[in-house]
């Protein structure tokens, strides 16, 4: 029942995140968003990444957001959309009703795994090819920010902090 | 109301990930693109967890969805970034802007 | 040592290239300087990797997933290819400092010179057939790219475009053989595949052999492919070196060598090989002998030669054709540098506009008549041996009608060479040039090449063993010492040869006496100076792409609503399959 609560609740912050016209509240919602995806994280048993999620998803990426927009500025002035909406209505339903499908016959019965080993490390030993690409992602975004900001005259410094 | 949890979940999933398809279809403004990224990533975190949660292989899993937590930060802030820029430059964040390499 | 070597070959370039490309057009000296001391090093780590021959894989990347490792095996043809593609692409570094002075953008032209020949040494010692598309991809990019170099010249940009294309076709071919091999032997690697290829169905083998003949066509610009190469004149010249001797074309004799063992028992495919190769010789000869430009006359004589090592390959003798390739990539990389002195030089590569430049240059003259013995198959050169080793294999295991054809072949081939010698050479000035300087750099090129274009054929015995049993255990190569190769050689057919030889010589000492028969000749001399019809073959090809990917610009909107839309619409297709396929 918890799970559908939280469902609900993501599923509703989303839908006011792309639909407020304003993108600060846009961005407020997207974190609220984040929070509620955090805590299913959390209840699925995985609390590492539910910790990284709440703080990444929800406190950093905000911040950000909050900076960008103070610059750019709001633009709010409604601009109509190229693609007509019952088009791409219907073309994500179709993809989501199909994908549901070919889920559900796959698996047959959903199960969860009674949630016993929680306590062991992320297996880091057979990954250090992730590791290796995040600090590589890290650095070229890094880099790509700086490039990016130093261009600009108008702009203030602000997200070089982060 | 006795929905398998699993369910509830993968519906979640496919939902988050179509509002955020949805409005990458629908918009034209830059930030809210960065926005709807945002969501279907989350989206697919859930997907890991939940795929990890159901084949007792959690830890991979936790470890993919960092991964992934990670890339997506660096997209998020590159694309402000970028979207900060063009903004300066060309006074609006409307994407249609961005078309003047076609002939 | 052997993975280190490997690795160093493969990545001294490509460390080069990108030192090179950072370093841009700043300082000129010392970009030349640097990138002559990086191909120097790449063929030093290339040379060194010569006594290490053997079939073991030397160095495996893993990559994960199920595509099997990234792998690189050191045997006797990919270190020999390796030598060549270093050693010889190092020589048109050297080369290019003098030639290349003074001009812009020189920052590009060494990337994409080192970035050339470090991926064509990964694609001769690498076992993985997917790494070999990626490579052999990357060697049609770096080719487009130095051909149109003179981005301003509309020619230029045609030729390389040209190139690409055709080219292409090729790596399409690859691909789907590799795709192919995957599919029925469970992996990427060549000598799994080598060993089990009689689980592979018949059909599918044969669909498999004739795709790899096409790719290999392509790439080594063979019939009816044969047109791009020569348009790829449009380089500076010590690229033409590059493409025609080092790398480029000899992509394709190698991937028709290195498969060789799997596919000779496919019905036809021996006779197409053969009949590819000696057409390709034919028509390319003839379209050498009526060319007036001096670039394009060696253009068709690469041709030429390649129809040769192809139709060795088609005689069962890969060991004829490789040991021909490494002749002709001397002393072809020879003439092309001398040709590029005189052009650089004199200011144009009209043969019609030269004419006693021997007496300005005689130190470019001899070695450029050196380069010309050899390419026209006169004792003692490099060129005659080998060429008669082809012949000898084709007499032996070829129809009789192809081994004439390649006989008379063997003529043209004098004849054109000594007709272009003494147009460029010989005579009286006929038109008034001016004769540059020559620098050292291009000495300091030539005379090596003109060295080994003597002696080369003395490493026949080393060669025979290089390819042997050792290293390459599927193509059951002979040891073949040079004294036994002398005693067989200097035999009955091959003064055949010479006699033919002595004919087209004798043909062109009397030529102002044989006006009539020349007269007689001028529909084949039309037809040849129209490349025999498939010039507009390969324009079409070229012609069809490109209007083909102007009309789909449509779908490139640039905007990202309806990208994502496409991404959306393909996901939707993709799951419709699985949900009715399985």
């Amino acid at each position: 029942m918890v799970y559908v609560l939280i469902g609900v609740g993501i599923l509703v912050c989303a839908l006011l995140a792309i639909l407020t016209r304003r993108l600060l509240l846009s961005a407020a919602w997207l974190a609220l968003t984040s929070a509620l995806v955090a805590l299913m994280t959390y209840l699925l048993g995985a609390p590492h990444i539910a910790v990284i999620e709440l703080s990444v998803g929800a406190g950093l990426v905000t911040v950000l957001f909050v900076f960008a927009i103070n610059i750019a500025g709001e633009d709010i002035t409604p601009l109509k959309s190229l693609i007509p909406k019952p088009l791409a209505v219907g073309s994500i339903v179709l993809a989501g009703g199909l994908a549901l499908f070919l889920i559900l016959r796959a698996a047959g019965v959903l199960n969860l795994t009674p949630l016993t080993n929680l306590e062991s490390a992320i297996l880091w030993e057979e990954r250090y090819l992730d590791l290796l690409l995040q600090i590589v992602l890290i650095f070229s975004g890094v880099l790509g920010v700086i490039g990016l900001l130093a261009n600009g005259k108008h702009t203030p410094d602000v997200e070089e902090q982060s | 109301m006795n929905l398998p949890i699993p369910l509830v979940v993968l519906i979640t999933i496919l939902c988050l990930a179509g509002i955020g398809l949805y409005c990458l279809l629908i918009t034209r403004n830059l930030i809210k693109v960065v926005i709807a990224l945002q969501l279907i990533v989350k989206g697919a975190v859930l997907a890991f967890i939940l795929a990890g949660n159901m084949t007792g292989q959690l830890n991979l899993a936790q470890s993919m969805a960092l991964t992934v937590i990670v890339a997506d930060t660096i997209v998020a802030v590159v694309g402000l970034a970028l979207a900060v820029q063009i903004r300066l430059k060309t006074g609006s964040l409307d994407i249609k802007s961005l078309s003047s390499l076609k002939r | 040592m052997t993975p280190i070597l490997i690795a160093l070959t493969i990545g001294i370039p490509w460390l080069g290239a990108i030192i090179v490309w950072l370093m841009g057009d700043r300082r000129e000296d010392l970009t030349h300087w640097v990138s002559i001391l990086f191909s120097i090093g790449a063929a030093i780590t290339s040379v060194l990797l010569l006594p290490n021959a053997s079939q073991e894989t030397a160095l495996t990347i893993p990559i994960g997933g199920d595509f099997g490792d990234f792998t690189f095996v050191a045997d006797g043809l990919g270190i020999f290819l390796s030598v060549i593609a270093a050693v010889i692409g190092s020589l048109a570094v050297i080369f290019s400092k003098s030639y290349m002075k003074g001009e812009g953008s020189l920052g590009r032209y060494y990337a994409f010179v080192l970035f050339f020949i470090g991926a064509m040494v990964g694609l001769v010692l690498s076992s993985n057939l997917l790494l070999i598309f990626l490579f052999w991809e990357i060697t049609a990019l770096c080719s487009y790219a130095l051909i149109s170099f003179h981005n301003d010249d509309p020619k230029a940009v045609k030729g390389g475009i040209k190139a690409l294309i055709i080219t292409s076709i090729g790596g399409v071919g690859l691909m789907v053989g590799a795709l192919i091999v995957y599919a029925y032997t469970g992996s990427y690697d060549i000598n799994n595949f080598l060993a089990n290829y009689s689980t592979i169905p018949g059909n599918i083998l044969a669909l498999l052999a004739f795709g790899f003949l096409i790719a290999a066509a392509a790439k080594s610009a063979q019939f009816p492919f044969q047109t791009w190469l020569p348009d790829a004149m449009e380089a500076p010249s010590p690229i033409s070196a590059l493409i025609h001797a080092a790398t480029m074309v000899n992509a394709g004799v190698y991937l028709l060598a290195r498969f060789y063992p799997a596919f000779k028992d496919v019905p036809y495919w021996s006779e197409a090989v053969m009949i590819v190769g000696a057409l390709s010789a034919l028509l390319a000869a003839v379209m050498a002998l009526v060319s007036n430009d001096l670039k394009r006359v060696l253009a068709y004589s690469t041709v030429s030669q390649l129809g040769y090592m192809v139709y060795a390959i088609g005689t069962g003798s890969v060991y004829a054709s490789q040991f021909h390739l490494f002749s002709h990539s001397i002393f072809k990389a020879l003439l092309f540098l001398s040709a590029g002195a005189v052009i650089h030089s004199i200011g144009t590569r009209n043969m019609l506009e030269m004419g006693g430049v021997g007496k300005k240059h005689p130190l470019v003259k001899w070695v450029f008549i050196i380069g010309a013995l050899a390419l026209a198959g006169l004792p003692i050169l490099n060129g005659f041996w080998s060429k008669e080793l082809i012949l000898e294999s084709g007499l032996k295991n070829g129809p009789l009608w192809l081994y004439i054809v390649m006989v008379f072949v063997a003529g043209l081939t004098a004849l054109y060479t000594i007709r272009c010698v003494w147009l460029v050479f010989f005579g009286e000035p006929r038109s008034d040039y001016h004769a540059h300087a020559i620098g050292w750099e291009m000495i300091a090129a030539l005379l090596p090449l003109a060295g080994a274009a003597l002696v080369s054929w003395l490493a026949a015995g080393r060669f025979s063993v290089l390819l042997g049993e050792k290293s390459l255990p599927f193509h059951a190569i002979e040891p073949l010492p040079y004294k036994e190769m002398m005693h067989e050689i200097l035999s009955l057919p091959t003064l055949v040869v010479m006699a033919v030889i002595t004919a087209a010589i004798l043909l062109w000492v009397f030529r102002k006496k044989l006006e009539g028969l020349i007269n007689g000749l001028k529909s084949i001399r039309w037809a040849a100076e129209n490349s025999f019809g498939f010039e507009a073959i390969n324009n079409a090809i070229v012609k069809v792409t490109q209007s083909t990917a102007e009309a789909l610009r449509v779908t490139q909107t640039g905007i990202l609503n309806w990208n994502v839309f496409g991404i959306l619409a393909s996901v939707i297709l993709l799951l419709a399959i699985l949900v009715l396929g399985a």
